[in-house]
């Protein structure tokens, strides 16, 4: 059985889903305005290999994906990856009844992403283009899209955050000072059997 | 001088000995505290057999270690409700293909380190698995055979069965032996092939029975599970099922393990420990037992993808 701190120490990768970038609420029929409606749903097409510009996409299912996901955890999310390079890298969003303005102003005209559920009656989509795209750039143009509101870390969780980077320092040292200790008894060891090498081979003359 | 540096180990050797039953007497507080449990819950309470085992003979023997798993206080251990660990582990799961990944569950038990182990099949009243393929080996032309296939069996005979496996075709995830047609498989020597995927039938493992059809029926829907190490581990449920689906298969699972702790033999105590809740690609959240908190969506927002 795994010690009990070290599991706790592993989990501390929940922090991970719940604060960062991407961290938002996005609009839902309660807290829509007129300007942002509602999303209904997303979905990520991608690549497999990074060649042609699909790193970012990838990177923004990694990294945005699960915090937008825990927090918004009514709205279905799909990711789908092809194996065609020249294919599109392109995020589907799905407006409730009609897409926002600075949605159609971003949206791509030319995409078609045949990987991406079809629209219901009442739903608009917009396409972004994500190819070549860093994937905080990505998140800032899904951001403006959907006018979704980020989540504040709260105190708590921010200091949470900055002792796990304390740690991740600390433990480079101790990493360090570890091997520099098991160096020298290997050192020592290697030392003390060769010199009973020496005494062998005096005796056997 | 000699005599001087001799005195001091011997000296300090008699140091130790005289800390040493006083060390000793520390892990019979523990076994104490259990006794006393066992004794408040009035389950074999005169039983000295059973107590002896414990920790007991581990003190008297310190060279052969514990006797039982070590199970840690679970108090500094943050624990979940069921919709808040599902919330988390959605999240990690996101865009991966919800029929593919699977919710599991890891049951720890507090037991001893040797004895019995938990063994046994599961129907959940949510299958989680897309049908199992099931292959029958019995003598063709018999009634099993007709019974089987009616059963469901995908592949169904004797020599057929043992050509696909030697040309390492094994379109199946479970295989059933008739005892007449017992001889025929060992003397085919597949065990070299099957033994290693844990396809092989044996008695032991339930899979060489009389009833070909009903035991086909019955592994259709069923999970094998086994204890190892003290852990249960069984996949659950599949990404999309809501809150409620998940509850009723864990209860049904928790249930069928406290039925099979309880049935195994009288002297043996296993209790359930700790329940992990986990994903395929997810993190462990150990769950307190409640199904949701004051701060967990709603239930119909922990479904589908």
């Amino acid at each position: 059985m795994v010690n009990l701190f070290k599991r706790m120490r592993k989990l501390r990768s929940i922090l991970d889903v719940t604060v960062g970038t991407g961290a938002a609420i996005l609009p839902t029929p309660a807290t829509s305005t007129k300007e942002f409606p509602p999303i209904t749903r997303l979905h990520l097409t991608y690549a497999q290999k990074i060649y042609n510009g699909h790193q970012g996409a990838r990177h923004f299912w990694r990294q945005c994906l699960p915090r937008l996901k825990y927090h918004n955890p009514s709205i279905p999310m799909t990711v789908k990856q092809t194996e065609e390079q020249d294919g599109p890298a392109a995020l589907t969003i799905y407006f409730a009844e009609h897409a926002s303005n600075a949605a159609t102003l971003n949206a791509a005209k030319d995409i078609n992403d045949k990987y991406a559920p079809a629209a219901g009656e009442s739903e608009k989509t917009a396409v972004v283009d994500l190819r070549d795209l860093d994937w905080k750039r990505i998140w800032d143009k899904v951001r403006v899209m959907t006018g979704a509101k980020e989540v504040q870390a709260s105190a708590k969780e921010e200091e949470e955050v900055k002792k796990l980077e304390q740690m991740a320092v600390q433990s480079v040292k101790d990493q360090e000072r570890n091997a520099k200790i098991r160096q020298t008894k290997r050192d020592q060891e290697r030392m003390l059997q060769e010199a009973r090498g020496e005494v062998e081979r005096l005796r056997q003359t | 001088m000699s005599s001087y540096g001799s005195a001091l180990p011997s000296a300090a050797r008699s140091i130790l000995s005289s800390c040493r039953p006083a060390a000793r007497q520390s892990p019979m507080a523990p076994f104490l505290s259990t006794f006393y449990q066992q004794q408040l819950r009035g389950a074999k309470s005169n039983n000295p057999q059973a107590q002896g085992k414990g920790k007991k003979a581990a003190k008297a023997k310190p060279k052969k270690g514990a006797r039982e798993f070590t199970q840690r206080d679970l108090k500094d251990i943050q624990q979940f409700s069921l919709c808040d660990a599902m919330r988390y582990i959605r999240a990690m799961e996101v865009g991966r293909e919800p029929t593919i990944s699977k919710y599991e569950i890891h049951i720890r038990l507090k037991t001893k380190k040797d004895g019995p182990v938990i063994r046994n099949m599961l129907r959940f009243p949510h299958s989680v698995q897309t049908e199992s393929r099931i292959c029958v080996v019995c003598p063709s032309g018999t009634k099993h055979e007709k019974d089987a296939r009616a059963a469901g069996a995908v592949l169904v005979g004797e020599d057929e069965v043992f050509d696909a496996v030697k040309n390492g075709k094994i379109e199946f995830d479970r295989l059933i032996c008739h005892p007449d047609s017992l001889a025929a498989l060992n003397k085919a020597g597949l065990g070299r092939v099957l033994g290693p995927r844990g396809l092989m039938p044996s008695a032991k493992t339930g899979t060489v029975v009389e009833d070909v059809a009903s035991r086909v029926e019955m592994l259709r829907g069923g999970t094998i599970y086994r204890e190892r190490d003290a852990v249960i581990r069984i996949p659950i449920g599949q990404l999309a099922f809501s809150p409620e689906q998940l509850r009723d298969n864990l209860r049904a699972t928790i249930d069928q393990v406290k039925k099979d702790a309880s049935g195994l033999n009288d002297r043996i105590v296993k209790e359930i420990y700790e329940v992990v809740l986990s994903s395929t690609h997810g993190a462990g959240f150990s769950l307190n037992g409640e199904f949701k908190s004051d701060d967990s969506p709603d239930t119909t927002a922990l479904r589908g993808v």
